[in-house]
């Protein structure tokens, strides 16, 4: 059985480093990208089982992103978990179409075992 | 001849002297005084008086024949009266005078004295007749009238003054106001503005005052909000206050503006004449925005590197080797417990903020308020190696309200237990039902707060002098909890005795519980 693919997308270096070391050891291959331009071109081509996405973002936002995948019918159904910082994170994911929401700082057990959840 | 003539003379004589008589007798029936002063003879003296007269002057006949008129002036000779007088004697003119005169006792007496010269046909003055009238009492009234009428200006000059004065104090009042203030009569017609209204909206008094409030500077207060409060919400509620407007003014742009109407209800002049005042807080509500924007980026930015040590601190944890040493084991865990202190001091200053503007969000629920006590009680205890946590009672029912808020209030009680009284062996946290509410208490044996300390630790920011110098913090923890427990209806206070233990409580009111208000 091969490992599930997560598409991990943070304009932050450091964050992005944390993730894919954690998510690494837990058994996923990781797709780490830093700019959200990109994402729709890695989906097309990688085919990820999962996308991990930060909310703030510069030029496009992840609330952006995630309206564009939820309108496009083959992105429509990808599990889709916003990570952020922002206070009203929550609800902004929510609106936007996210599978589910995880606000930072977390912790990891709980961020591996919600993208277990949805990845079954 | 002679004999007819001496008869006719005697004749003539009688009769004259009869009429003379009679004449006599009726100017002594007069009430007037009646003299005649004979004018070819030298001072003009007295030849004739009546009876009145003698009463008028109290004088006797033999007093006053023979006497020039002035004695009865005595020393009161510069009347300017007497100058008239004088002035139509001399010229032999009709004149009529008041002059001061004065009876034989001494008393004053105005006399209103009218004279005429008598001529013979040649028109030389022989005589002057003097009829005089006693009006002491009309002049004296007049006097008095007089009196109270300077009395009555002077009165009414004072009372204008005051009021003058008291005019200009509220004015001057007014004009320093630094809010726009109009005045409209019942039609919305502007009566008057003061000096800030002008300048905030760049307009001059000649084109506001006597102008329809809808129909200034281009119609540019014929706002449909301002209408209604005007129209529908002053009649029923007044006063009206903190009325927001925003609007868009031609001169100076999009503004936020507060509105405090008041319609005056005395009965009277100024009976339902509207007051408005206009507070400019478009500027106040953008730097509040601003701030609120800065402690959000502020709070994001300082989360995301903490995000990244979190991380990997329990990466590390996960590395620890079998054999590592206690106080390795030790060093992970308080880093962890420090992560999450400051984790929580980021929200917390986020939450102060949003309070403050009343921006805080409330997602309320119905929870098992025993369970979300017991969890919190749970986690607090893995956190931290300090006292045993014992919990007390048990309300045994669903609560209607933010878990996460209540959640935070219960776990900054029990923080500051633990932290204030770390040599405590056990912190209770006691449970109850007291009539329609929750009661919560959080009971330690620390160092205790003092009364005048105990008023102001609910303050944002305050902190307790030689507090500050052992446990430095931020001051909001206890300040949020009062915000959140107000927030859900309820209070939050302290008991406590210096050097004696504190215990904190609060309640919450059951009977909102399951529906959203």
């Amino acid at each position: 059985m091969t490992n599930k693919t997560i598409l991990v997308c943070d304009d932050n270096e450091g964050i992005l480093d944390m993730l894919g070391l954690i998510l690494e050891d837990a058994g996923f291959d990781v797709i780490p990208e830093q700019n959200s331009l990109n994402i729709y071109n890695l989906i097309e081509k990688k085919q990820p089982d999962l996308v991990l996405l930060d909310l703030w973002m510069p030029v496009l936002s992840g609330d952006q992103v995630l309206k564009v995948l939820r309108q496009n019918t083959r992105t429509k159904g990808l599990p889709v978990i916003v990570i952020s910082a922002s206070t009203d994170g929550s609800k902004i994911a929510q609106d936007a179409g996210a599978t589910a929401f995880i606000a930072k700082p977390f912790d990891v057990d709980d961020l591996v075992s919600k993208i277990q959840t949805h990845l079954s | 001849m002679s004999n007819i003539n001496q008869s006719e003379f005697t004749s003539t004589h009688q009769h004259s002297n009869k009429e003379f008589e009679l004449l006599s007798k009726a100017l002594d029936a007069s009430i007037s005084g009646v003299i005649l002063t004979d004018n070819l003879q030298p001072d003009n003296p007295i030849v004739y008086c009546n009876a009145a007269f003698e009463r008028m002057t109290g004088y006797s006949r033999p007093e006053i024949i023979g006497h020039n008129c002035r004695f009865l002036q005595r020393d009161d000779r510069n009347q300017e009266m007497r100058f008239i007088l004088k002035e139509a004697i001399r010229n032999g003119q009709d004149c009529c005078v008041e002059i001061r005169n004065y009876r034989k006792n001494g008393e004053l007496f105005w006399n209103e004295l009218y004279m005429s010269a008598i001529k013979d046909e040649n028109g030389v003055i022989t005589h002057f007749v003097g009829v005089q009238n006693d009006v002491t009492r009309r002049k004296k009234a007049e006097q008095e009238l007089k009196m109270q009428q300077d009395v009555m200006e002077k009165r009414i000059e004072e009372r204008t003054q005051i009021l003058k004065d008291s005019e200009d104090y509220l004015s001057s009042i007014i004009q320093t106001v630094r809010e726009s203030l109009i005045v409209l009569d019942p039609k919305f017609n502007v009566l008057s503005t003061n000096d800030h209204f002008l300048r905030t909206f760049k307009v001059n008094m000649e084109d506001t005052v006597g102008k329809h409030l809808y129909e200034l500077g281009n119609g540019q207060w014929n706002i449909p909000k301002l209408k209604e409060l005007l129209v529908s919400i002053l009649p029923t509620n007044n006063p009206v206050e903190n009325f927001e407007v925003e609007h868009d003014f031609p001169y100076i742009g999009r503004k936020l503006m507060l509105l405090n109407a008041h319609r005056i209800e005395l009965q009277g002049h100024y009976k339902d004449r509207i007051l408005l005042a206009i507070e400019d807080i478009t500027d106040r509500r953008e730097i509040e925005r601003r701030k609120d924007d800065f402690l959000s980026i502020a709070s994001h930015e300082l989360k995301t590197p903490l995000t990244t040590i979190k991380g990997y601190v329990q990466v590390l944890e996960r590395l620890v080797p079998e054999n590592a040493s206690d106080k390795y084991k030790s060093v992970m865990t308080k880093t962890a417990n420090h992560i999450d202190r400051l984790n929580n001091l980021i929200a917390e200053l986020l939450d102060v903020s949003k309070i403050q503007t009343g921006n805080i969000e409330v997602h309320k629920s119905n929870f098992n308020f025993d369970k979300m006590v017991a969890e919190t009680v749970e986690a607090m205890e893995l956190a931290s190696v300090g006292p045993k946590i014992v919990i007390r009672g048990s309300i045994g029912m669903d609560y209607y309200g933010d878990e996460s808020h209540i959640v935070q209030v219960v776990t900054n009680l029990l923080s500051n237990a633990i932290k204030y009284a770390p040599d405590s062996r056990e912190i209770v946290i006691h449970l109850s039902l007291v009539s329609d509410y929750i009661k919560v208490s959080v009971m330690d044996a620390g160092m205790g707060i003092s009364y005048e300390d105990q008023k102001r630790i609910f303050e944002r920011f305050f902190r307790v002098g030689e507090i500050q110098q052992r446990y430095p913090g931020m001051g909001i923890g206890l300040y949020l909890c009062d915000q959140i427990v107000k927030n859900h209806g309820g209070t939050l206070w302290v008991d406590s005795e210096k050097g004696k233990g504190s215990t904190f409580s609060f309640t919450l009111p059951l009977n909102k519980e399951g529906n959203d208000e």
